[in-house]
């Protein structure tokens, strides 16, 4: 087995008095295309800051790119692409496609060192990885929804990372958008053999696309290939007892009642 | 007019004005970008309190200022880290809490000290050439910081926590941002006065940001337009008598307005629909 790029080792993470995710055991190899699925408040969002290291464990050991969440210095987590969730962009906020993307060599430039030409074409590249380069002058504001994402998975290429971290990148997103960055996702693991952790509640857009699903409920719950956690019995358990799944082939999740 | 430029006493308040301006409007850009608008104007009623209690117990009254400034910027942006109360909430009561102090020294001083009112409402035709040398040193200060950490600067004022995320030491640069808020304050304080002084930093930073979708081309025309006003301003005030701490604000947020009215963007959006 490849060497683990992340390696939660019975991490628990949380506040005084509050668990957000408990006794967290999990190993993801390099260029692992992982789908983290789970309902809300089951601890997806902290799982992904614990990555990013803005969140130590309280207990056990989460060791990333060979570091414990402590030693994760800034030039560590320049190696993290990050895509947040989709905030409400003020549209009219003064910066270019360009310039945002830029902002991807930041982390990895350090202080007081200026861009260079060479951090610019860094950055047209990533443009053009997720076509959007013909739109680099452009107003980001100006841009779709779906072209935004774009533009902000440009930025997190730009840092060139080794994992790729995007936090539920289809939120908001109308359906064709929504295909359109899960199968730019896809095509940038094949192509740059990222490793990507894709947080997310559309489990039908990412079931055939991930190596492996991590369902998360407060603590990991299930984890394989998608076959083995996609099962009705699982799903029931972590989604509550009042849903059932319909379709074998298309995951619908039902009010129990309604249904019956 | 050219002959104003002989007296030694414009020399200094054209210079002054200048560089208030150009400090003013480059730190307003960020400001403005970071939503920080009201913790400034929060910091300008701190430092004046500052300056009140520096007359009162015979201190320089710009260094009380810097203390009362700094110890005010960095409890708003301490208690907006933590999310223990809203911003506002807190600033709030700062701003007011500063104020009453202010009110308070002024009341302990058994005379009335005309110079202390020249920090409220701004005399930049009484800078003297000491004021000169710690308002230039002070804006050399900060705008070299801004120049080497303009980058990490824009970064959280577009998205902190991604520019945490991505790499960037974003804590470290925003307390830095708060930081130099404060010192700029002080800067202004003789020139416009506390009452004026966020008028500096948010308008010409505002008045850009309706005409250009670039960062920095938001700089570049905030830092012309504050430098505009304020020199302007203070020939105006020269030519009519009028006060120069209005005369430069009023003709800021006339440009504003004027540029709402024109703003490429609004434009657009209007042609849009």
């Amino acid at each position: 087995m490849t060497h683990p790029i992340i390696r939660f080792d019975h991490a628990t993470f949380g506040f005084p008095g509050t668990v957000a995710l408990e006794d967290i055991s999990l190993s993801i190899p390099e260029s692992e295309f992982v789908g983290v699925i789970g309902p809300n408040g089951s601890g997806k969002t902290t799982l992904c800051r614990a990555v990013l290291g803005l969140m130590a464990p309280v207990s056990g050991t989460l060791r990333v790119l060979d570091c414990a969440c402590e030693e994760l210095r800034c030039h560590h987590r320049a190696l993290i692409g990050y895509l947040p969730q989709k905030g409400m962009l003020d549209r009219n906020f003064p910066v270019t496609v360009l310039e945002a993307v830029m902002m991807g060599r930041y982390g990895a430039l350090g202080l007081f060192r200026r861009p260079s030409g060479k951090d610019r074409d860094i950055a047209r590249q990533a443009l053009t990885q997720v076509g959007m380069d013909h739109h680099r002058d452009s107003a980001l504001g100006a841009l779709s929804g779906g072209q935004q994402q774009r533009v902000f998975i440009a930025r997190a290429l730009a840092q060139q990372p080794r994992i790729l971290l995007l936090d539920e990148p289809t939120t908001g997103l109308d359906l064709t958008a929504q295909h359109n960055v899960v199968e730019l996702i896809q095509q940038l693991h094949q192509d740059l053999k990222l490793t990507i952790l894709l947080i997310t509640h559309d489990i039908n857009m990412i079931r055939s696309r991930v190596d492996r699903l991590v369902l998360l409920k407060t603590r990991l719950f299930a984890a394989g290939s998608p076959q083995d956690v996609l099962k009705p019995e699982i799903l029931s358990q972590v989604y509550g007892k009042e849903l059932v799944i319909t379709d074998k082939d298309f995951i619908v999740v039902e009010d129990y009642h309604h249904h019956h | 007019m050219l002959e104003l430029l002989a007296y030694d006493f414009m020399q200094r308040s054209l210079l002054a004005a200048a560089l208030v301006g150009s400090v003013c409007s480059v730190i307003g850009v960020f400001v403005v970008l970071r939503g920080l608008a009201f913790a400034g104007a929060g910091t300008a009623h701190a430092a004046f309190a500052g300056v009140t209690l520096a007359y009162l117990v015979g201190l320089p009254p710009l260094s009380l200022a810097i203390v009362f400034g700094l110890a005010t910027v960095w409890i708003t942006g301490w208690v907006e880290e933590k999310g223990r109360m809203k911003l506002d909430v807190s600033i709030g009561i700062l701003y007011t809490a500063t104020m009453a102090l202010a009110i308070l020294f002024l009341g302990l001083m058994k005379t009335y000290n005309p110079e202390v009112y020249g920090y409220l409402f701004g005399s930049v035709l009484s800078v003297t050439s000491e004021e000169l040398m710690t308002i230039g040193g002070l804006s050399i200060a900060v705008l070299g910081t801004i120049l080497l950490l303009s980058k990490e600067l824009y970064f959280i004022a577009f998205d902190q926590e991604m520019a945490a995320a991505s790499g960037v030491p974003a804590r470290q640069i925003f307390y830095l941002l708060l930081t130099l808020v404060a010192l700029t304050v002080v800067i202004a304080l003789k020139t416009v006065g506390a009452i004026l002084v966020f008028a500096m930093i948010l308008i010409p930073a505002s008045t850009a940001y309706q005409l250009t979708h670039s960062l920095t081309q938001m700089t570049l025309y905030s830092m012309l337009i504050g430098n505009f006003c304020a020199v302007t301003g203070v020939l105006l005030s020269y030519a009519f008598d009028l006060p120069s701490g209005p005369s430069i604000v009023l003709l800021a947020t006339s440009l504003f307005f004027l540029a709402v009215c024109c703003s490429p963007k609004r434009l657009h959006r209007i042609h849009a629909q």
